[in-house]
C-alpha cells in the first residue's frame, strides 16, 4: 500500500488522469448496467403477461378440459393456467354488465363456453401452445395476440444484442484508453524496467507495482462511482416509486438465481457493487498488463 | 567460465558487429575488452547477458548455453551477473540504499539479508554515510559507486562493466578502478573501456577488438590506440 501511494504521489497527473478515465468508464457502465437490468426485469415482467385463451365447445365435459390443462402444465412451458368454468364466465359477464339489466336477461351460464387462460413461461412458447391446442378435440376457438408477441420478441432480442455490442465496445474503449494512459506513466520508468530485467527480475516482479496501482485506482473509481450512483438513486427514489406503481416485483434470472431488482434492496445493491468493482479491477489490471508487456521484451 | 566459440553477429540491416569471435574467460579472471567505438565490445557484453543473441556460434556462461534455441533460464543467468553502465542507470526516485537493495529484492532476499549485504556493499564502495541520499544529490563518481555496489551486492559471479569510467574525470576514474581492484580474484570481471592508461597500469588480460574481430589476446597486456 505504501509503495502504491508513493508511486501515485510521484506521478500525480498521470495517476489522476487514469483515475478519471476509470471513474468515467465505470460510472457509465454502472448506469448502463442498472438500466439494462431494469429493462430486462421489465421485459421479464411483460413476457409473463401475454396469454393464450382457449374456448371449449359448450358441452365439453370438465374432465376433458382438465386433461388438456394437466398435459400443458406437464410440458414445462407453462407458468400458470386458469380454468374459467361456465359459471365463472357468467359471473364475469354479470360483473362486466351489471349496469345493463337487458344484457343480463339475455344471457345465461349455459350459452357461455368454458375456457382456459394460459400464461406461458416465455412468449416464444405461445405459438407452440396455440398449435397444440388447435389439434385437440372439443376446441371451439384459440386466441392469442400474435402481433404483440412477435413485436415483444423482436424488441427483447434487439435490446439484448445492442447491450452486448455496447458493452463490448465500452470494454474495448476503456482498455485501449487506459492502456495508453498507463503507457505514458510507464514510459517514464522505461530505463528502470530495462535495468530490472537485466539484473534478473521476473516479469511478474516488474509488473506487480503497476498492476497493483491500477487495481487500487480501479477499486477507488468503482467505489466512488457506486457512491455517486447510490446518491442519485436515493434522490430519484420517489419518482421511481411512482413510475413502477402497480408492479409489485421485478426480477432477473442470473445463473438460475432469481434476483429481485424492484423494490430496491440491499442484495441488489451489493451485487451491483461487486459487479462494478470486478469490472473495474479487470479492465485496470488487463490494461496495466498490456502496457507493461511493451517494455518486458529485453 | 565464459566461452565464446566462433560467434558471429550480423544485424538485420547487414552490418556485422562480431565476426567469428572465439575466446575463453576463466572463473575470477580480470579481463579488459578494448577497441575503438563500434569494434564489438558492447555486443560481447550484451551477448553474455542475452540482451542480444548471436547469428551463429555458441556462447557458454557458467554452464548456461545461452545460444541454445530452447534456452529458458535467462532470469537465472542474469542473476549471476552484475552490470555496470557508462551512464550509471541509477533509479532517480530511490535513495542510495534502495538503489543497491533492488539487486537483492529481485531475487527475493529477505529484509535482514538485504540490510546486511547492502551495508557491506556500500562500505566497499565508500558510500556508507550516504545511504539515505537521493541520486540528484550525488556526483558522477558517487553515482558510479552506487552502480558498482548494486552490481556486486548479490554475490554475483560475473561483473561486467561497459565503459565504467567513460563519463568520469581522470581522478574519479582511478578511484572507481580501485574498487574493481578490490574485487579482483573474487569474481570474474570484464570491463569494456577506451582508457589506455587504466588498461596499461592494471597489467591484466586484454582482449583487443577491431572491426568485430579479436586481433590480440594478451594475458598481461597493455594497449595502444
Amino acid at each position: 500500500m505504501k509503495e502504491i501511494w508513493t508511486s501515485i504521489r510521484r506521478t500525480p497527473y498521470q495517476s489522476f488522469s487514469a483515475f478519471l478515465i476509470l471513474f468515467f468508464t465505470l460510472f457509465l457502465t454502472l448506469i448502463l448496467f442498472v438500466s439494462l437490468t431494469f429493462l430486462y426485469g421489465t421485459l421479464n415482467y411483460l413476457e409473463t403477461k401475454p396469454q393464450v385463451t382457449v374456448y371449449f365447445q359448450n358441452k365439453t365435459p370438465e374432465n376433458n378440459i382438465f386433461k388438456v390443462r394437466d398435459e400443458l402444465m406437464s410440458s414445462g412451458k407453462v407458468l400458470n393456467i386458469k380454468y374459467i368454468s361456465k359459471n365463472d364466465a357468467f359471473n364475469i359477464y354479470k360483473q362486466l354488465n351489471k349496469d345493463n339489466p337487458l344484457l343480463l336477461e339475455m344471457v345465461s351460464a349455459d350459452i357461455l363456453p368454458p375456457s382456459l387462460e394460459i400464461y406461458a413461461k416465455k412468449p416464444i412458447y405461445l405459438p407452440e401452445i396455440a398449435e397444440y391446442l388447435k389439434k385437440q378435440g372439443d376446441i371451439d376457438e384459440v386466441q392469442y395476440e400474435k402481433d404483440i408477441i412477435d413485436k415483444l420478441l423482436v424488441l427483447t432480442n434487439a435490446i439484448r444484442m445492442s447491450a452486448l455490442i455496447f458493452f463490448s465496445y465500452l470494454i474495448l474503449m476503456s482498455i485501449v484508453v487506459l492502456t495508453t494512459m498507463i503507457l505514458f506513466k510507464i514510459a517514464l520508468k522505461e530505463s528502470e524496467i530495462i535495468l530490472l530485467k537485466l539484473i534478473g527480475a521476473t516479469n511478474s516482479y516488474i509488473r506487480k507495482p503497476y498492476v497493483l496501482e491500477s487495481l487500487f485506482l480501479g477499486m477507488a473509481a468503482s467505489t466512488l462511482s457506486f457512491a455517486i450512483f447510490s446518491l442519485i438513486v436515493l434522490y430519484f427514489s420517489p419518482f421511481l416509486q411512482s413510475y413502477f406503481k402497480g408492479i409489485t416485483t421485478l426480477s432477473v434470472e442470473v445463473f438460475n438465481f432469481k434476483l429481485i431488482i424492484w423494490p430496491l434492496n440491499y442484495i441488489f445493491f451489493a451485487i451491483v457493487f461487486v459487479t462494478i468493482s470486478f469490472f473495474g479491477a479487470v479492465i485496470s489490471s488487463v490494461s496495466s498488463y498490456i502496457a507493461t508487456n511493451k517494455y518486458l521484451k529485453v | 567460465m565464459i566461452t565464446f566459440d566462433k560467434v558471429t553477429k550480423k544485424f538485420p540491416l547487414g552490418n556485422t558487429a562480431l565476426s567469428d569471435v572465439s575466446f575463453e574467460i576463466d572463473d575470477n579472471q580480470f579481463v579488459f575488452l578494448v577497441g575503438q567505438s563500434g569494434a564489438g565490445k558492447t555486443s560481447i557484453l550484451k551477448m553474455i547477458t542475452q540482451e542480444i543473441v548471436p547469428t551463429s556460434g555458441s556462447i557458454i556462461v557458467d554452464d548456461f548455453d545461452v545460444t541454445d534455441k530452447n534456452f529458458s533460464q535467462k532470469i537465472e543467468l542474469r542473476r549471476k551477473i552484475g552490470i555496470i553502465f557508462q551512464d550509471f542507470k541509477v533509479l532517480i526516485d530511490k535513495n542510495v540504499f534502495e538503489n543497491v537493495a533492488v539487486s537483492l529484492k529481485v531475487i527475493g532476499a529477505d529484509s535482514s539479508e538485504i540490510k546486511n549485504k547492502v551495508k557491506k556493499a556500500l562500505e566497499l564502495v565508500g558510500l556508507s554515510k550516504k545511504e539515505m541520499v537521493f541520486p540528484v544529490q550525488l556526483s558522477a563518481g558517487e553515482l558510479q559507486r552506487v552502480a558498482i555496489a548494486r552490481a556486486v551486492v548479490g554475490d554475483r559471479d560475473i561483473i561486467i562493466a561497459d565503459e565504467p569510467t567513460g563519463n568520469l574525470d581522470p581522478k574519479t576514474s582511478w578511484d572507481i578502478m580501485k574498487i574493481f581492484k578490490k574485487l579482483e580474484g573474487k569474481r570474474t570481471i570484464i570491463i569494456a573501456t577506451h582508457n589506455t592508461d587504466i588498461v596499461n597500469s592494471f597489467q591484466k588480460r586484454v582482449l583487443v577488438l577491431k572491426e568485430g574481430k579479436i586481433v590480440k589476446d594478451q594475458r598481461k597486456g597493455g594497449y595502444e590506440l
